[in-house]
């Protein structure tokens, strides 16, 4: 019987997928947090949000993480080589990589959302 | 079918063509070759020669600050060659020599005849010669600019002379040019791999390639924006950073850092590339972790977006906004150090021999490594706070770029001359010229480290003796020497005559990758026959590999009609989808090169007039190197590929390499765009008077005309390309009359919305920043004025047909861009202001 390839499977996109959540991550809470600075004068709104916002990417993260390791598929045969010029092969580091990636990538946004625990001012 | 034997006569036949087709032009017309082998021969040998030149700059500077108290160089001549030093070590030597290098060597690594775009190539390099020369001439008739190599106003707007004009515009050339190159490698390596080689199997250099080339998308437009405006702010006093009339200096900086740190990486990745071509081979085995190496060169890319600003931790920005970024800049050392692990990794678990790359690559990890440590540091803003401007800044940079590009590119150099020129480097002179760079090197800045922390400042001309810093200075200057000693036994090894010196062997270091194949002595056709790959080292892993490909067994092993072709291949599992041409000898490239480079230069000297006619000419050259010889009608629509495979010759749409040539292009024009975009918002966040209380806001109703005259414009474009596929050629060619006149309607539109209400840019940044959102959509109109133009020309006269509609499929995909730019301009100009 075969199925459909999904499209994720020869996708590139869906391997940055999580780098990109890490973008929009940091461009949101920068700007939100330059607005705030600039108009109000200090960051409570702004901390708020980006609590959220970080719970809200780091979910994203994950899930896409999930996704990237069932693509992987490595608990099957254990391939983390991906050399052989193969659909599978091609499948499994796609989604090799994107499952590193979001690994790197939710890191990343925890990392970059850290100050806004300890920095209660704009100054 | 691999293993048929070929008949001697019909393989003679077929090498003969095949040598004709690819023919290097003798004599005068060498100049007009766009061959990758020798446009990539010229650029990095240009850029190679700015390197020098910087140097001696460098030398200069070191000299002068050997004692205290010198007056070897006067301030203003200093001032001069720092910015100099800085500037050309950048943008004429360290980005161009990644593209020059992936130019003359990527295509070898893919099995490819040539790049995608050959005469863009070679039109890039004379734009490269071009600006090169007028930037770093300026220093020769003591007008070079001075403020720094990221020009900060006020210092860089207030300065008088000509030095920040031949700085904007000649780098924003460059600049222009790297852009053009970055398509091409992108192109290259999306659509150019051989059949079989899925991206799993891409040779690591591609994918450092890839990543690089979206990094110069993204990272470039926001500096020509800057330009853009810096531009505007000095030849027509519109202040957009001067405080006063409500502009403000630390967008220049916003934007230029925007550029500048991913630029860093962009140095960075490609020459860590070379390394990661180099360790394996080293090693003789495969590269430990290519995920991990992916993941890596990826992760790197994305991340290096998140750190500009930690060039700016003493500019009072928020601390929770320094925060973000002195978090993002410490995430980035865990790709960074990934790689760096997966090439020790290789090398422990190989059979390591010292041959003279990998002395350089070893040399580079570790100096990049120090450098690496001491970036953690500075990443830190309170450490940053102390050293900030001081020669730790000096020795930190400098140690991140000897190691993490100049000694990589030198140990390239060393591994690919062989593949370059068929002839090998000296193994006792290549021990030579590292050992004296090496030691010269630290020498010369690790001290610094130390001199910066006593606390001398960057960018001073002198200092007094009381200070303290004469023996660190001293110390440093012996060292620059002796580095310069070791550059200079490596430009005469690799620049001596080698005329009686045997041939290489064909594969020098044993390495597996597909670049070895080359043919010795030299064919210009690229690749005997375009090679199905089933191995990420098909040399070491693909039996009978090199006597199937000497034969042409694989595709295309001929060139039936006498013309230059490559063959094109899905993105992502590369399958064969068609046999193109690429475009041959021409001089319509140097042409189109000049009169840019007349475009950009001319405004220098305040001769407007000229400029516009120059820019009028550039564009008619361009026109007719695309009229007549991209996407021609064929006059079969089929060929024999070899391998029993038959594939189209002319592409169109997704398919097509122009196609994604204009994708790409747009990504970069669009943020240039969404850069102006940012220094609205900036300035709504930054000051108190944007809009000024009182100020005329521009027109409304004008402005949302113009944004429905651009759907319209956008519909009927769209609208001719599906009547025009469906048959209808008629009703296309009036949609296409009718989407000129609508672009028409809506330029008018955005210029009837600020004139009226008599918005003036010089008095404040306001009314100055909704003009220039203008003048960037208008030049835009003009563009697509003139692309709807050649559509119905192509249309009219048969270059454009039912079947072969690749520039109406191009015209229609810059539309998709031109009209999103098109409605966020008139939504920003006419309807935002009332909101702000």
């Amino acid at each position: 019987m075969t199925e459909e390839t999904p499209f994720r499977h020869e996708s590139i996109w869906h391997m940055v997928a999580a780098p990109t959540v890490w973008t929009l991550h940091f461009a949101i809470i920068y700007a939100i947090t330059a607005v705030e600075c600039s108009k109000i004068g200090t960051p409570e709104v702004a901390r708020l949000s980006i609590l959220v916002l970080t719970v809200v990417a780091l979910a994203l993260i994950g899930w896409i993480a999930w996704k990237a390791w069932v693509q992987w598929d490595y608990p099957d045969d254990q391939d983390y080589v991906h050399d052989k010029p193969t659909v599978e092969d091609r499948r499994e580091f796609l989604g090799h990589a994107g499952f590193l990636l979001s690994i790197a990538s939710a890191i990343g946004v925890i990392f970059v959302a850290m100050p806004a625990l300890f920095i209660e001012t704009c100054l | 079918m691999l293993d048929a034997p070929v008949d001697a006569e019909v393989k003679a036949r077929r090498e003969a063509d095949l040598r004709r087709a690819w023919e290097t032009p003798k004599g005068w017309r060498y100049w007009s070759a766009v061959n990758n082998t020798e446009v990539g021969v010229w650029y990095s040998l240009t850029a190679f020669f700015f390197m020098l030149c910087a140097g001696v700059l460098a030398l200069l500077m070191r000299i002068q600050l050997a004692v205290p108290d010198n007056d070897f160089l006067s301030a203003d001549r200093f001032n001069q060659f720092f910015t100099m030093h800085g500037s050309a070590m950048m943008f004429l030597f360290a980005v161009p020599m990644f593209e020059a290098v992936s130019i003359l060597i990527l295509p070898a690594f893919l099995g490819a005849r040539d790049m995608p775009f050959p005469r863009l190539s070679a039109y890039g390099y004379w734009s490269f010669l071009i600006g090169g020369i007028f930037v770093l001439g300026s220093i020769l008739f003591n007008v070079a600019p001075s403020s720094g190599w990221f020009m900060y106003p006020p210092l860089a707007t207030e300065q008088e002379g000509i030095g920040p004009d031949i700085w904007l515009l000649g780098l924003s050339f460059i600049e222009v040019a790297s852009i053009a190159a970055a398509v091409e490698l992108i192109v290259g390596t999306i659509k150019c791999r051989p059949p079989g080689m899925r991206i799993n199997l891409m040779p690591l250099y591609a994918w450092y390639v890839l990543v690089v080339g979206v990094m110069i998308l993204f990272a470039f437009p926001p500096l020509i924006a800057g330009d853009f405006l810096f531009e505007l702010q000095r030849s027509m006093d519109w202040p957009f950073f001067d405080p006063d009339r409500g502009g403000d200096p630390l967008l220049w900086q916003h934007l230029f850092w925007i550029f500048g740190h991913p630029e860093v990486y962009i140095v960075f990745l490609p020459s860590i590339a070379i390394a990661a071509m180099i360790v394996p081979t080293a090693a003789q085995r495969p590269m430990v972790g290519y995920s991990w190496i992916v993941l890596s060169a990826v992760g790197v890319g994305f991340l290096s977006f998140g750190l500009w600003v930690h060039h700016m931790f003493t500019t009072g920005l928020p601390s929770l906004s320094l925060g973000f970024f002195s978090a993002a800049s410490e995430a980035v050392v865990i790709p960074t150090g990934v790689q760096i692990f997966a090439f020790v990794a290789t090398l422990m678990v190989g059979r390591v021999t010292m041959s003279q790359p990998m002395l350089w690559i070893a040399g580079a990890l570790a100096i990049f490594t120090a450098g690496g440590l001491t970036g953690v540091m500075v990443a830190i803003a309170p450490f940053d706070w102390q050293v900030h401007d001081t020669y730790f800044i000096v020795a930190h940079l400098h140690y991140t770029l000897f190691g993490g590009m100049v000694f990589p590119i030198i140990g390239g150099i060393y591994y690919f001359y062989p593949f370059i020129t068929k002839k090998k480097m000296s193994d006792r002179l290549s021990r030579w010229a590292f050992w004296l760079t090496f030691s010269g090197f630290n020498i010369c800045f690790l001290p610094m480290h130390l001199t910066g922390l006593q606390g001398m400042p960057r960018r001073v001309v002198t200092y007094p003796e009381a200070a303290g810093w004469d023996v660190l200075n001293m110390v440093s200057t012996l060292g620059s020497f002796i580095v310069a000693a070791g550059i200079l036994v490596f430009a005469w090894d690799l620049l001596r005559p080698k005329g009686r010196q045997p041939l290489t062997e064909r594969n020098p270091w044993n390495a597996g990758t597909l670049e070895w194949s080359h043919d010795v002595p030299e064919e210009a056709w690229g690749v005997r026959s375009v090679p199905y790959i089933s191995s990420r080292y098909p040399l070491w892993e693909q039996p009978k590999f090199l006597e199937r490909f000497d034969d042409g067994k694989f595709y295309i092993p001929d060139a039936p009609e006498g013309k230059r072709e490559t063959i094109v291949t899905s993105a992502v599992d590369a399958v064969p989808q068609a046999v193109v041409q690429v475009t041959g000898p021409a001089w319509v490239t140097l042409w189109a090169a000049a009169f840019t480079g007349g475009a950009f230069i001319l405004p220098v000297f305040k001769f407007y007039w000229l400029s516009a006619f120059s820019g009028v000419c550039a564009v008619a050259c361009v026109i007719y190197w695309l009229w007549t010889s991209t996407a021609q009608v064929p006059k079969t629509p089929m060929r024999d590929a070899g391998l029993g495979l038959r594939l189209p010759v002319y592409v169109t749409g997704p398919k097509a390499p122009g196609w994604w040539a204009v994708f790409i292009t747009m990504l970069g024009d669009a943020t240039a765009f969404a850069s102006l975009v940012f220094g609205v918002f900036f300035f709504w966040t930054a000051r108190p008077d944007f809009p000024p209380e009182g100020a005329a806001l521009p027109d409304m109703m004008w402005a949302l005309l113009a944004l429905l005259a651009f759907v319209v414009a956008w519909g009927a474009t769209v609208a001719a390309r599906e009547l025009n596929r469906g048959g209808r050629q008629g009703v296309a060619r009036w949609c296409i009359v009718g989407a000129v006149v609508a672009t028409l309607a809506a330029l008018g539109g955005m210029w009837l919305a600020i004139v009226l209400p008599g918005l003036q840019p010089e008095t404040h940044a306001f009314p100055a920043v909704m003009y220039a959102l203008t003048v960037w959509t208008s030049a835009h109109c003009v563009l697509a004025v003139v692309m709807l133009l050649y559509c119905l020309a192509g249309s009219v006269f048969g270059k454009l047909t039912q079947l072969y509609d690749a520039d109406l499929r191009n015209t229609t995909l810059f539309w998709h861009f031109m009209c999103l730019s098109g409605v966020i301009t008139t939504l920003l100009v006419g309807v935002a202001p009332r909101l702000m």
